[in-house]
């Protein structure tokens, strides 16, 4: 019947809610002045737009100014494409590595597992030389090539820890009816691994996503830029007008946080588990 | 040593009561076992005697003094988990010692202490190892030697052998028993197993959604259940329960109908009154034997589960009530024939229709 | 009849025995060894094997041996920028070791306090500055650490702190420990979670037993939780240093490649950069870019080795 109210956690609750303020606050203020006119955002900026102060010249300046459209599709295109090939060809890699035992097994596990550690970035010399020799430069699939590089290692360790944990009767049986290796992948394996997806998806979409390094080297222009690119250039080409400024932001921070809103759930459940290995 | 008495102790979290009402003596140097299902709230009851927990109400004392607002370090407790909860990180030995760091024990003290306990338990060779470099019934013993450092006056048990296989836990139960006749300590313990409860107990509790439906020794519980629950829960298998109904009623004696027999029980005058519908518990063992005063009851087998020293039949009765007899070792008996059982006149236990006996007074 | 049993006995054998390579695992595995060995592990041996190379104005390479690593680590042209982003980086990577984990087992303690109210509403929230790009985070706190905007000196002055406000971002003394402190801000809930599922591991009958020892709540957290935790905080330790000292996105995003002022906040990724594709007069060199990158690489591997060699091995992981 008593309510489980104690002195100690009321200091814990002020302690989060005041950490909690000091991480979304600045978020928080970007995503309220974007709708303010600019008199307002200088005069009172921790108010709410109202009536008097709402505007929405600047998300108007950001789509005549730039593309802003063109690059939220490729940053989706690139994301989406390189995330389905993480999974497809990560999980074949990692069913081969973890259901079959052949010569070679514990080496190309261990070779997989360099670039966890290793970051790909440092190869940028060599990447961008390639990819002028292959004449990818300015393209996304030069993007989605080094992403799923980039992506497989991790993918490939998660999914094959999650394969591990079917039950091996499942394929046994399978065998049993002489079902063929690629059937029982294709059929029993990856409608299996469905819930792993969502695991792989936080290691590996939100940097894709993110990325400024790669963009910025292999496909800087000819409207090929992803958001986070495109938002650092137009910003960089309009630093003092706040409304575009702040309207830019606003446009690259409200997908990923529908996004993580609708799916924190899962986000935050593939993290911890992720951990718990 | 002390003892431990409860008075009106209650517990819920929220609005959802775990514990009601709970009264209970235990005397200094008892062993009392909490038995009842699982989820009846026999743990939360020893958490809130240990100080894990806070009574919403009532009042807890041990040895004489008050201990609701003591942390559970002063009580004077010491306490075995099911799980164990040994800290990987520690050796043997600092897992012992770890209690003793807080209780401002001087070293050769606890050295002493430890050493003494590890020879008790026969760890003295593995003092140096880690929890899981143990098999499951040293670290059991390990558990039980972190509990006896702390030289308490009371030792609480939550089922310490649910985690063992069924050799080790009957050898463990014995050695648990050994230790309580040498420390002469108070122990409080916790099962949800009747066979445990009866072998350890000097007093049993039996629990049932958070209140105790008995309390009394094993023997006593046996043999005079107050209770249809007790009944069916001490005992093993299980007591056989026939339904009837009370034909007439002469003092203190009454006539019972069921399954096309009759038979007189003495009860508690004015309990029953003709018509009233009862059950009628028999135990198994009661049933094999014919004899001057028994009914002879017929019906089709069921099941023959046999022991060796002894057979059990499971049969169903004309009247659709299932029974099972313990009978001889080599009962000629098959599933689908049929059978026998005989109902003494005496040993019959007698349920009113709210499931309380009518047969002891209060 | 021996037909039948022949073709019984095929497909375990293909399974079991390990001498041979079967088509089939040839098929699972080769796209991921082809694109990952050709748009990873290719180029990282190419830029290491580029480090050994010069080239000259016609574009033709030579083989150089260690010139260019001579160059990088003596040259007065490369070497006060080499060591000033090495220094810069080690005291961004030591920011993040003392602040971002300390605040990340802070918070990780108090959302796995028992039956806190609230709990999945400030890990979502505290978690979510990690989840956005680097470069939006740098252009956030650029604003809100404008003093022509004044909100960050606003918010200060209300709590009696306006005095201490300054132009942080464009001092050289404090440019780069405020970069570093805005990291820390926007990945702190990486450790957070880390920490907070590694605490939710370990079984509360522990920390009861520990109560009933007579440990109070600074002896559990210091005899029993921590030393519980120390694999998890190994991890986020090397995770941290492989992220710190190949980072770039921040820096780029509010100072630009040049890592202002006076390159008071360059770290390896910005120099790199610079290295590679060159600023203002200076041309960028694809050996000496690739020279610095081998250079980043051998840091990154020493961690890394020191870490499972030396931290690994003594963490002894626990299962409960
Ligand atoms: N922290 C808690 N919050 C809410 N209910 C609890 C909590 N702990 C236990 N319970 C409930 O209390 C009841 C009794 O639990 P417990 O004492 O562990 O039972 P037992 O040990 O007899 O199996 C159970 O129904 C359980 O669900
Ligand atoms: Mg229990």
């Amino acid at each position: 019947m008593r309510p489980n109210i104690r002195p100690g956690r009321i200091a814990v609750h002020i302690a989060l809610v005041l950490y909690t303020i000091l991480a979304i606050g600045p978020i928080a203020l970007i995503l309220i002045n974007a709708f303010k006119t600019r008199r307002a955002i200088f005069s009172d900026p921790l108010g709410f737009p109202d009536a008097r102060t709402f505007t929405t010249i600047g998300f108007d300046q950001v789509f005549t100014k730039s593309d802003f459209g063109l690059y939220f599709v490729n940053s989706l295109t690139v994301t989406v494409v390189s995330l389905g090939l993480i999974i497809l060809i990560g999980a074949m890699a990692a069913w081969a590595l973890t259901e079959y035992r052949f010569r070679g097994n514990t080496i190309i596990a261990l070779y997989m597992a360099i670039g966890i550690m290793v970051p790909i970035r440092l190869g940028s010399v060599s990447i961008l030389r390639m990819m002028v020799e292959l004449n990818l430069v300015n393209t996304l699939t030069a993007l989605v090539l080094v992403y799923v590089a980039q992506g497989l290692p991790l993918a490939i360790l998660i999914l094959g820890e999650f394969i591990q944990q079917i039950p091996r009767d499942l394929r046994d049986a399978a065998r049993c009816d002489g079902v063929s290796e690629y059937r029982i992948f294709a059929s029993i394996i990856l409608p299996l691994i469905t819930p792993a997806i969502a695991t792989v998806a936080v290691f590996t979409m939100v940097p894709i996503w993110n990325d400024l390094w790669f963009p910025l080297i292999l496909a800087p222009g000819d409207g090929k830029q992803t958001v986070t690119l495109g938002v650092q250039q137009f910003i960089g080409q309009y630093v003092t007008d706040w409304n575009a400024v702040l309207a830019s932001l606003t446009l690259a921070i409200a997908p990923i946080l529908v996004l993580y809103l609708l799916f924190s759930r899962y986000l935050v459940r593939g993290l911890t588990a992720g951990a718990v290995k | 040593m002390a003892d431990v008495s409860l008075h009106g102790i209650a517990k819920s979290y929220g609005v959802t009561e775990i514990l009601r009402d709970i009264d209970l003596t235990i005397d200094d140097g008892e062993f009392v076992v909490f038995v009842g299902p699982s989820g009846c709230g026999k743990s939360t009851l020893l958490r809130t005697i240990a100080g894990l927990e806070n009574a919403s109400a009532g009042e807890l004392r041990i040895g004489g003094k008050r201990v609701n607002e003591m942390p559970p370090a002063e009580r004077k407790i010491a306490m075995v988990f099911q799980s164990y909860a040994l800290y990987p990180h520690m050796s043997v030995y600092k897992n012992m010692a770890f209690g003793l760091k807080f209780a401002k024990t001087n070293k050769a003290d606890v050295d002493r202490r430890v050493r003494r306990a590890a020879e008790i338990l026969k760890l003295s060779a593995l003092l140096d190892r880690k929890p899981r470099e143990l098999s499951g019934g040293q670290r059991q013993r390990v558990a039980i030697g972190r509990a006896i450092v702390r030289e308490p006056s009371v030792f609480l048990f939550d089922e310490p052998l649910s985690n063992l296989d069924a050799a080790l836990r009957v050898n463990t139960r014995l050695e648990i028993a050994k230790l309580h006749r040498e420390l002469g300590a108070t122990m409080i313990y916790v099962t949800h197993d009747q066979v445990e409860a009866m072998t350890l107990a000097s007093k049993i509790v039996v629990m049932n959604q958070g209140r105790i439906e008995q309390v009394g020794a094993p023997l006593e519980l046996y043999h005079n259940p107050r209770n249809l629950f007790v009944a069916g829960f001490i005992g093993s298998p299980r007591m056989n329960l026939i339904k009837g109904q009370v034909r007439s009623v002469s003092g203190g004696s009454v006539t019972l109908a069921f399954t096309g027999a009759e038979t007189s029980v003495d009860v508690v005058p004015g309990t029953l009154r003709a018509g009233d519908e009862v059950t009628i518990g028999v135990r198994p063992e009661h049933m094999a034997d014919a004899g001057a005063n028994t009914i002879a009851l017929e019906g089709r087998i069921d099941a023959v589960e046999r022991l060796g020293e002894a057979s059990y039949v499971y049969m169903k009765l004309a009247s659709g009530d299932d029974v099972i007899v313990r009978s001889p070792g080599d009962v000629e008996a098959a599933p689908g024939g049929r059978y026998t059982a005989h109902l003494p006149g005496r040993a019959l236990h007698v349920f009113n229709a709210a499931g309380q006996s009518v047969q002891f007074g209060k | 009849m021996s037909d039948i049993t022949a073709s019984g006995v095929q497909p375990a054998e293909s399974v079991s025995v390990r001498s041979r390579f079967p088509v089939h695992v040839a098929v699972f595995l080769a796209p991921a060894l082809a694109i990952y060995t050709l748009f990873s592990i290719y180029p990282l041996i190419d830029t290491i094997r580029l480090s050994f190379y010069t080239g000259d104005e016609s574009g033709a390479r030579h083989f150089a041996g260690l010139a260019n690593f001579y160059t990088l680590l003596t040259d007065p042209a490369w070497s006060g920028h080499f060591w000033n982003a090495l220094r810069n980086n080690l005291v961004f990577f030591a920011v993040h070791m003392v602040v971002q984990n300390a605040i990340g087992l802070g918070l990780a303690m108090l959302l796995s306090l028992p039956r806190l109210t609230g709990g999945s509403v400030y890990r979502t929230l505290l978690f979510l500055p990690t989840m956005l790009s680097v470069v939006i985070i740098g252009f956030i706190w650029q604003l809100m650490l404008n003093p022509l905007w004044g909100i960050a000196e606003k918010i200060l002055s209300a709590v009696g702190l306006g005095s201490f406000f300054g132009p942080w971002l464009g001092q050289e003394t404090t440019a780069l420990i405020t970069i570093s402190l805005i990291s820390v801000w926007q990945f702190v809930g990486i450790p957070m979670m880390l920490i907070y599922a590694a605490l939710l591991n370990i079984p509360d009958d522990l920390l009861d037993a520990a109560i009933v020892d007579g440990a109070g709540p600074f002896s559990v957290f210091w005899f029993v939780r921590l030393p519980l935790i120390l694999p998890t905080l190994g991890v986020v330790s090397i995770l941290t240093f492989v992220a710190n000292f190949n980072a770039f996105d921040l820096i780029y995003a509010i100072k630009g490649a040049l890592a202002g002022p006076n390159f008071s906040t360059d770290i390896l990724g910005t120099f790199f950069y610079r290295t590679f594709f060159g600023y203002q007069l200076q041309v960028g060199s694809p050996t000496m870019g690739a020279t610095v990158a081998t250079a980043m690489l051998i840091i990154i591997l020493l961690g890394v080795l020191i870490y499972l060699f030396g931290v690994q091995r003594r963490l002894q992981r626990h299962t409960f």
